[in-house]
């Protein structure tokens, strides 16, 4: 489980800033609960609170694994339209390293990352995108719907502002157990326009809930402008409501890291939700019919080499990559070697490789089985 | 075994499931709705209150709200008040609730009872009439109670509450006040079997929720006329009891559907598809469905009953079969 998180429960004070890196690689212990294991015992640990080498490795994994759901869809045509996490990777791998193995997700379709950074199992969550029998959800859930309750997942709705709503559930669910931990949902910035947003917010608000509100807000829905509020700015819908709100740069993982420190706190603390809103600029694939690398193939030498920086999109990738900025920070402030950055890399896709490879190696499910499991 | 009023009857499986289980939660007040069975909640509300949420006017997030929980692990009861309101949550009970449990491929349960009155009350006009059971129905994942005795509302209600599959119990306003053997210790009915609640060769009527009081009254009226009626009640909808069913039409070789929801697309239409299919040989004269109207229900007492798919129009529908 989350050794970061234990920490943080915890309370043990750890310097801001100091970096905490044990050796190549997280190596988790083995877990029990019947999960398989697709790429060996060798998984990536989700990061701990203030591990920012950590954190830089998870938003690798989350970034590496969205190219690798490109290369499945490149070469599985009927795979389905996919809703990418890439770019938002600062955002997510920042807010799970402030979170205990305990708190509970409702997630929207844009969820890859999300499970993969809390240590569901990358094999398992391709297999799933694949439709096949050892995917996540046993093929049921598809790219849309990836589920895994080990790791906290209790749900993802591709119906637009249905996790939102769901997660509130969670909260009261906690709440009613005497449970110190929280719910999160994360959504676009889109989603506030569904009504059920509104309306969850209130329950929320009114039950002094444990719920962090996460909202990944990348502005733009292809070329409209995906939220279409009326209210001057998405934060003045919760602090209407009493909900306290926290904007962040959601391309800065350091400032994520912050925020999701301060709103973590606030929920656990019994003080009621809060609303996190990460600003993001918007990846130039997220939009996409046909499984393209509008960007490239991820390049991490370009957070030291910017002169390479080239293309159509060269400005999103100099300005607006998290991953990007964040390994130059850490290469930058002496925190990381260049060296060591590449090996967490290829560590990354050596794992992805095995993960892969089992996805591809494992049946469909047998069309015997389709009445089975429709109710509990 | 003591005579009690389905209102108490109910409110016992509430208490008995609140008594054994410390984290049951509720979700609703005003259990049992508005009339004169109202005040039969006190045992609950005495002892569990504080276990009761009081929402504000949100179906869809409350829905969420119970739904989120119960996949949290809070055993749950939701109570909506009209069925009309659910539609309000169609997008929760259908597409979170209905599909968790196949979609995450066995991972979550979502342990929830939905409770709610269905049906035409006496000046609900076009809003607050709803019959959405069949509507329902047509969604898969969801579990169907339709009580119509005190006895097998607190023993289905208890059953549906102790399953971890998500429940809409679609309850009727009239059956509240309606009296029965009522055992004092919790026991639970199985979902899944229907009642023969009078046994007949002529003909067999099934109907559904307060329709099966309609059903019963019209069997009574056409023994004095020597037709001798069964009525099946098949308690739950989902899962439905098509043994029973098949097994009462092919020993009569005729049947009646009633309900109070429209018939276009009915539970009516679903039993009699049921017959097409497996009782086709041994039917004696076409299926009749007495049912609502397309109409949308109007406000003016006459109106409204004349669209009710009552006794009058059940024994109607039964000699026409027999003609």
């Amino acid at each position: 489980m989350c050794e970061g998180g234990r920490a943080h429960h915890r309370g043990e004070v750890v310097p801001r800033r100091m970096i905490h890196y044990n050796g190549p690689i997280n190596s988790r212990p083995r877990r029990t609960r019947g999960r398989r294991f697709s790429v060996g015992e060798r998984m990536i640990a989700p990061p701990a609170a203030q591990d920012r080498a950590g954190i830089l490795q998870c938003m690798i994994l989350m970034r590496r694994f969205e190219e690798e759901v490109l290369r499945i869809a490149q070469d599985h045509p009927y795979v389905g339209r996919q809703h990418l996490h890439i770019g938002h990777e600062a955002t997510g791998a920042a807010v799970v390293s402030r979170l205990t193995p305990d708190d509970l997700f409702h997630t929207t379709h844009r969820n890859h990352g999300y499970l993969i950074a809390r240590g569901a199992d990358p094999g398992r969550a391709f297999a799933e995108i694949m439709g096949r029998k050892d995917g996540l959800n046993g093929g049921r859930g598809g790219p849309w719907h990836l589920c895994d309750r080990a790791s906290g997942f209790l749900s993802t709705s591709a119906m637009v502002g249905g996790s939102v709503g769901l997660a509130v559930g969670a909260g009261f669910g906690l709440k009613t157990q005497g449970s110190n931990a929280i719910a999160i949902t994360h959504f676009g910035d889109g989603t506030l326009d569904e009504g059920i947003c509104l309306e969850a917010l209130n329950l929320a608000s009114i039950f002094s809930l444990p719920v962090l509100f996460l909202c990944e807000n990348n502005a733009k829905e292809g070329q409209r402008p995906s939220s279409m509020l009326a209210a001057k700015a998405l934060r003045d819908l919760p602090e209407a409501l009493q909900i306290r709100a926290i904007v962040v740069d959601g391309r800065d993982a350091d400032a994520v890291a912050e925020g999701a420190k301060d709103a973590v706190a606030h929920i656990r603390g019994g003080a009621g939700p809060v609303f996190l809103q990460a600003n993001l600029e918007r990846w130039p694939g997220s939009h996409q019919t046909k499984p393209e690398f509008p960007t490239g193939v991820t390049d991490l030498s370009l957070a030291w080499e910017e002169d390479r920086i080239e293309g159509n999109h060269a400005d999103w990738v100099r300005d607006h990559d998290g991953l990007r900025a964040f390994a130059k920070t850490l290469v930058e402030d002496g925190s990381l070697s260049r060296e060591r950055v590449l090996e967490m890399d290829r560590e990354v896709l050596e794992l992805l490789a095995k993960a892969r490879e089992f996805a591809e190696a494992s049946p469909y499910p047998d069309p015997g089985s389709l009445m089975t499991g429709v109710f509990a | 075994m003591t005579k009690k009023f389905y209102a108490q009857a109910l409110i016992e499986a509430l208490t008995d499931m609140a008594e054994e289980n410390p984290g049951f939660a509720l979700i609703g007040r005003g259990i049992l709705g508005h009339g004169g069975q109202a005040h039969f909640d006190k045992p609950l509300m005495e002892r569990f209150g504080d276990r009761i949420t009081d929402p504000p006017t949100s179906e869809g997030a409350v829905a969420s709200m119970a739904i989120g929980a119960a996949m949290a692990g809070t055993r749950m009861f939701c109570h909506f008040g009209t069925a009309s309101f659910t539609l309000e949550a169609v997008n929760q009970l259908v597409h979170e609730a209905g599909v968790a449990h196949s979609m995450s491929g066995g991972q979550i349960k979502v342990p929830l009872v939905f409770h709610m009155y269905h049906g035409l009350r006496r000046g609900g006009a076009g809003q607050h009439s709803s019959s959405p059971q069949s509507m329902y129905a047509n969604n898969p994942g969801l579990q169907m109670i339709m009580p119509t005795t005190p006895r097998d509302a607190k023993g289905m209600l208890r059953a549906a509450l102790k399953s971890d599959s998500p429940t809409l119990y679609i309850d009727h306003g009239a059956l509240l006040g309606t009296e029965g053997e009522v055992p004092d210790d919790p026991y639970e009915v199985l979902l899944g079997k229907a009642d023969i609640r009078r046994e007949g060769s002529d003909i067999s009527i099934v109907a559904t929720s307060r329709a099966v009081l309609w059903a019963v009254e019209a069997a009574e009226r056409l023994a004095a006329e020597g037709i001798d009626a069964e009525v099946v009640d098949p308690r739950s909808i989902v899962p439905l009891d098509t043994e029973t069913i098949v097994a009462s039409i092919r020993k009569t070789g005729r049947l009646v559907c009633v309900e109070e929801g429209y018939q276009m697309c009915s539970i009516g239409s679903e039993i009699a598809a049921l017959a097409a299919e497996r009782a086709m040989d041994a039917l004696k004269a076409p299926v009749a469905r007495v049912a609502r109207p397309p109409v949308p229900v109007p406000f003016s007492p006459p109106l409204e009953e004349a669209m009710m798919p009552g006794p009058d129009r059940i024994v109607a529908a039964v000699k026409a079969t027999l003609a």
